[in-house]
């Protein structure tokens, strides 16, 4: 019985790597066309993303902006100049990646 | 002797039931009757319960339930 | 040429492929509901030979026709009550001996009967040749030669249902009871006495049962009977003078009787092999059911089961998810224009329905998966397997091996539902383990606790991260099997326990159909079943979240800062071309003319297809388009303008809804808990998000960030530690443990309800997971407190005292069955609740 217990805890314990589900991360962001970007975000189960870090990168993957949802789950920064990418991260396995290519005005 | 002495890889054949009620029904009506061939096939790999093998089925019975089966080798 | 209806009962032993033969019947039209009072499925289809309809009942599986099970009562009942114009009894062909054992006692029964002899093929791959004519012959009954999986012998047995409707046989076998005969035969003239009895029942099978001792024979007697006391007093005297002659007790030398003579058939008809083959599933077993391989393959597979229905799963519910959100918002669209701080009833409402239902949408096609790989699993024949490994350590705890998938389900490490978990349960055999494990599966680590664990270990354990996600996911078991210990020496100590004696049927590869329909049928049921209750009761939280609502005077409050803000607007209007096109009523609509904009644009990244929703906006209105594109100067400058008045919106909303939602009824409830709470450390604030966390856990993340007003400069995990200073490592841990033990949401409350059959145990599992939270949290935060435990010691002693109450529980004895006759729970036939 003990051998069971032990394979089944370490089974368990290499199988599942702490992540959580049905709480997604989503993401939308809208080129504000005043030189300014705003991305709105929220989890698929309706909990705020209010406070959740957001990372501004350049093309390369160096930061330029770091900076927090406001309690609106809203955040606004200035578009950078070139390729960048928008990071919404709310911990461990909840992030989403949005590419400056690909938000219109 | 009754059917949880046996070891698996015996066979052997019932002459008797010593239970009585839900327990002693429910035996006979999965095949454990006088003159019944049973083979003790294994063990579980926590001891219990034990798999047998009945003309062409197989059964699993703990080994407080096959206490009260009465075989004969 | 009948044109009544032909009522047909499909009775056989399981794992005959008996649901093959059903569907092979009746294809797709068929319809899942519980007998009347109980739960046990009974499926019921219609398909026409002809010009004759037949309605085919499908009776629960059951290897004879005692009143021992519930399924056997059920069938039974069907069978004398319901008057079916014949009974088909589908044998499995490779071995009759023991299936002829129900045969013999349909026949006695007195319904016409019909056997199918199906898994022809297993038959004859085993090398068994069979005497159909022979057979025939003997039982005096039709008999069709089928292999129903792969569709061949369903003309025939169409055609025999035709042919046996309603006929009565004379040449029908009957089973020579010998040295009982006698018996039997007075029995019979004294029940032949009552006219009433004889019109309504088949006498000898009566006579046989009575003098066995059945249970519900006896009842039937009482209440048919008028001198039924007289009758059973001689009966009893019967059994005595049979025992004491024969040696033998009548139940006993019945069975054996019956068991010779399918024996005796069985070798005048079926020719063995004269060499027995070793067939695949006994040397697939021998790894299955090793000692060392077997619990291997067994955590292989749950691990594989998790990977593909959660993992898989929620991946697949992220695809999905956009039609929830396309559902939510085309309920934004439809329903009433919101205001500015306050949206008309109509919407709020509407709009808190429909979210709370889409949150449980959300997770069907995670059901979807996890109910086809259970149909996989239990179509392959691998459950007794689990059983028969895992049932020394379940039973322990007064659980079954069975019980191991409802927990998997339930969620073992991390990240499970209870839902499917619970409505696995109806696989276990054993009653008192079943609602034992239906206790305990809701304890199990659901998908929707997470965030809040997060949260809270985010906030007060972020350091020790790892180890805190392990404890938390980890406790629950040790909590749950003490548990289940508890309730089987206390509450469920009056429930019988059944024998464990289990078929292990060969292994069988399941048809894509088959599983998908299974399936779809389970997730139809949850829709049915669940969704409606979710909005009924999403509008019982409404109305308490909601009021009473803010008194005037806050309302004015709020109000002030909405015309400040307008004032703002339209003092900058003023100074710009508009003026004079734009007043105060369009301040609301420009804003919610942007919201629009935005959302007709969600998840475009085309500039192109952009462009075009943008003209169309433009051409609704454009003025409020000019400000919100910033079109020319003056849109710019308005365009500012219009921000600020979004902001101080938004903040109002957020306010006062924060306000209404502590002033309201579930906030007073919040506080009026608070004196029995604080010993487990919760505040009013925290009782309010537990208590809306129960319409759906989900909410408890969200609720707990609206109550501490969050402001956006800190994550969340700091707004709560500045918002509640004085909140400690120790306080989270009482809540993650109290949110780990208590309901997790109104949907599995319905399926406890569903599974138990019983109003009763949905408010006790209900009211005692709280009661159990509250204790525990009780415990851990005021216990941690008084001997000066930091909240990372409290934990890991918590888990300790877990860890040996389990093991000192499992060495505590379980009751064994009792031998006496069990006690029979009369089947509802009306007005049950």
């Amino acid at each position: 019985m003990k051998k069971l217990m032990i394979v089944l805890t370490l089974a368990s314990l290499l199988a599942f790597a702490g992540q959580a589900f049905a709480h997604s991360p989503l993401m939308s962001c809208f080129d504000n066309g005043d030189g300014t970007v705003t991305c709105e975000g929220g989890f698929s189960d309706g909990s705020s993303a209010s406070g959740v870090k957001i990372h501004v990168t350049d093309g390369g993957g160096k930061s330029l902006i770091e900076t927090n949802m406001n309690q609106d789950s809203e955040v606004t920064f200035k578009k950078p100049d070139g390729a960048y990418m928008v990071i919404f991260d709310g911990g461990a396995g909840h992030t989403v990646e949005v590419n400056g290519a690909d938000i219109v005005e | 002797m009754t059917l949880d002495e046996l070891q698996p890889g015996i066979s052997c054949e019932m002459t008797g039931l010593t239970a009585s009620g839900a327990l002693g029904q429910r035996l006979m009506d999965l095949g454990f009757y006088p003159g019944a061939a049973i083979a003790i096939v294994r063990n579980a790999p926590l001891v219990d319960p034990l798999e047998l093998h009945l003309d062409g089925y197989h059964v699993s019975i703990r080994h407080s339930e096959a206490r009260h089966i009465e075989v004969k080798i | 040429m009948t044109s009544t209806p032909i009522l047909v009962a499909l009775a056989g032993q399981p794992n005959c492929g008996k649901s093959t033969v059903f569907n092979l019947l009746t294809g797709a039209r068929q319809h899942v509901a519980n007998y009347p009072g109980v739960t046990v499925e009974k499926k019921t289809g219609s398909f026409s030979i002809g010009e004759t309809r037949v309605e085919l009942v499908d009776l629960p599986g059951t290897y004879s026709l005692t009143s021992y099970s519930l399924e056997e009562r059920v069938a039974r009942d069907f069978l004398l009550g319901d008057n079916p114009g014949v009974v088909m009894d589908v044998a499995d062909a490779s071995n009759l001996k023991r299936n002829l054992y129900l045969t013999l006692q349909l026949i006695e029964m007195e319904v016409p009967t019909i056997l199918d002899l199906n898994m022809m093929d297993v038959a004859e791959r085993r090398g068994q040749k069979i005497d159909i004519l022979g057979l025939e012959k003997i039982l005096g009954i039709p008999v069709v030669p089928t292999t129903a999986k792969r569709g061949a012998g369903r003309e025939q047995l169409r055609e025999a249902i035709v042919r046996t409707a309603d006929t009565t046989r004379e040449s029908v076998f009957r089973v020579n009871y010998g040295p009982m005969e006698p018996y039997i035969r007075e029995l019979l003239e004294r029940l032949k006495e009552e006219p009433l009895l004889s019109v309504q029942y088949p006498l000898r099978w009566l006579a046989v049962k009575l003098l066995e001792n059945d249970a519900e024979a006896m009842d039937l007697l009482g209440r048919n009977h008028p001198d039924a006391d007289r009758i059973l007093e001689a009966t009893e005297a019967a059994r005595s003078k049979f025992a004491a002659e024969e040696g033998n007790e009548v139940e006993r030398h019945i069975a054996f009787t019956r068991h010779a003579a399918c024996a005796a058939i069985s070798r005048k008809v079926v020719t063995m092999p004269t060499e027995r083959k070793r067939s695949l599933s006994d040397r697939a077993d021998r790894y299955i059911c090793n000692r060392y391989l077997g619990p291997i393959i067994l955590v292989a597979i749950l691990m594989v089961l998790y990977q593909v229905a959660i993992v898989f799963g929620n991946w697949l519910a992220l695809q999905v998810w956009p039609a929830w959100g396309a559902l939510e918002d085309f309920a934004a669209d439809v329903l009433p224009a919101a205001g500015f701080m306050d949206d008309p009833l109509l919407r709020s409402l509407g709009l808190w329905v429909v979210k709370s239902t889409t949150a449980i949408l959300n997770y069907l096609p995670i059901f979807f998966l996890l109910f086809s790989l259970i149909a996989i699993l239990e179509d392959s024949g691998y459950m007794p397997r689990m059983a028969f490994i895992l049932d020394r350590l379940f039973r322990r705890f007064g659980l079954h091996g069975q019980s191991t998938l409802p927990m998997i389900l339930g969620g073992v490490y991390v990240g499970g539902c209870a839902i499917p978990g619970v409505m696995a349960t109806k696989a276990i055999p054993d009653e008192r383990a079943r609602l034992a494990t239906i206790m305990i599966v809701p304890m199990m680590n659901c998908l929707a606790k997470v965030p809040l664990y997060l949260i809270l270990i985010g906030a007060y354990f972020a350091d020790v991260g790892g180890f805190a996600m392990f404890f938390i996911a980890t406790v629950t078991l040790f909590m749950a099997l003490p548990v289940a210990k508890l309730l089987t020496l206390t509450v469920f100590k009056k429930h019988s326990s059944a024998p464990f004696i289990m078929e292990m049927p060969p292994y069988h590869v399941p048809t894509v159909t088959g599983v998908l329909r299974r399936a779809a049928e389970r997730v139809w049921l949850f829709l049915k079943k669940i969704v409606t209750v979710v909005a009924a009761v999403a509008v019982v939280v409404f109305v308490l979240i909601n009021y009473p609502g803010l008194t005037d005077a806050r309302k004015a409050h709020y109000a002030e800062a909405e015309v400040k803000a307008v004032d703002g607007f339209m003092a900058e209007v003023e100074k710009t071309g508009y003026q004079g096109r734009i007043n105060r009523d369009d301040v609301l609509s420009i804003i919610l003319f942007d919201e629009a904009l935005k959302r007709a644009k969600q998840g475009v990244t085309d500039q192109e297809k952009s462009n075009v929703i943008n003209q169309r906006f433009e051409v609704r209105n454009p003025v409020y388009y000019a400000v919100v594109k910033r079109v020319g100067g003056d849109g710019k400058a308005l365009n500012r303008a219009i921000k600020k008045v979004n902001r101080v919106r938004k903040q109002v909303r957020r306010e006062s809804r924060a306000e209404r939602f502590e002033t309201s009824f579930l906030g007073v409830m919040g506080r009026t808990l608070e004196p029995v709470t604080q010993w487990a450390g919760f505040n009013w604030r925290i009782n309010i998000a537990l208590l809306s966390a129960f319409a759906a856990k989900e909410n408890s993340a969200a609720t707990l960030g609206s109550i501490y007003g969050l402001d956006g400069s800190q994550s969340v995990q700091e707004s709560m530690k500045a918002g509640e200073s004085g909140f400690t490592a120790l306080h989270a841990l009482a809540l993650m443990l109290f949110m780990a033990l208590y309901p997790p949401c109104v949907p599995t409350s319905i399926m406890v309800r569903h599974q138990s059959n019983s109003t009763k145990w949905m408010l006790f599992s209900i009211g005692y997971q709280t009661l159990l939270g509250l204790f525990v949290a009780s415990l851990v935060f005021t216990g941690g407190t008084l001997l000066g435990l930091s909240g990372f010691q409290a934990m890991w002693a918590f888990y300790g005292l877990c860890v040996a109450v389990t093991l000192g529980m499992g060495l505590i004895p379980v009751p064994e069955e009792t031998e006496a006759t069990p006690v029979i729970t009369a089947i509802c036939k009306d007005n049950c609740s």
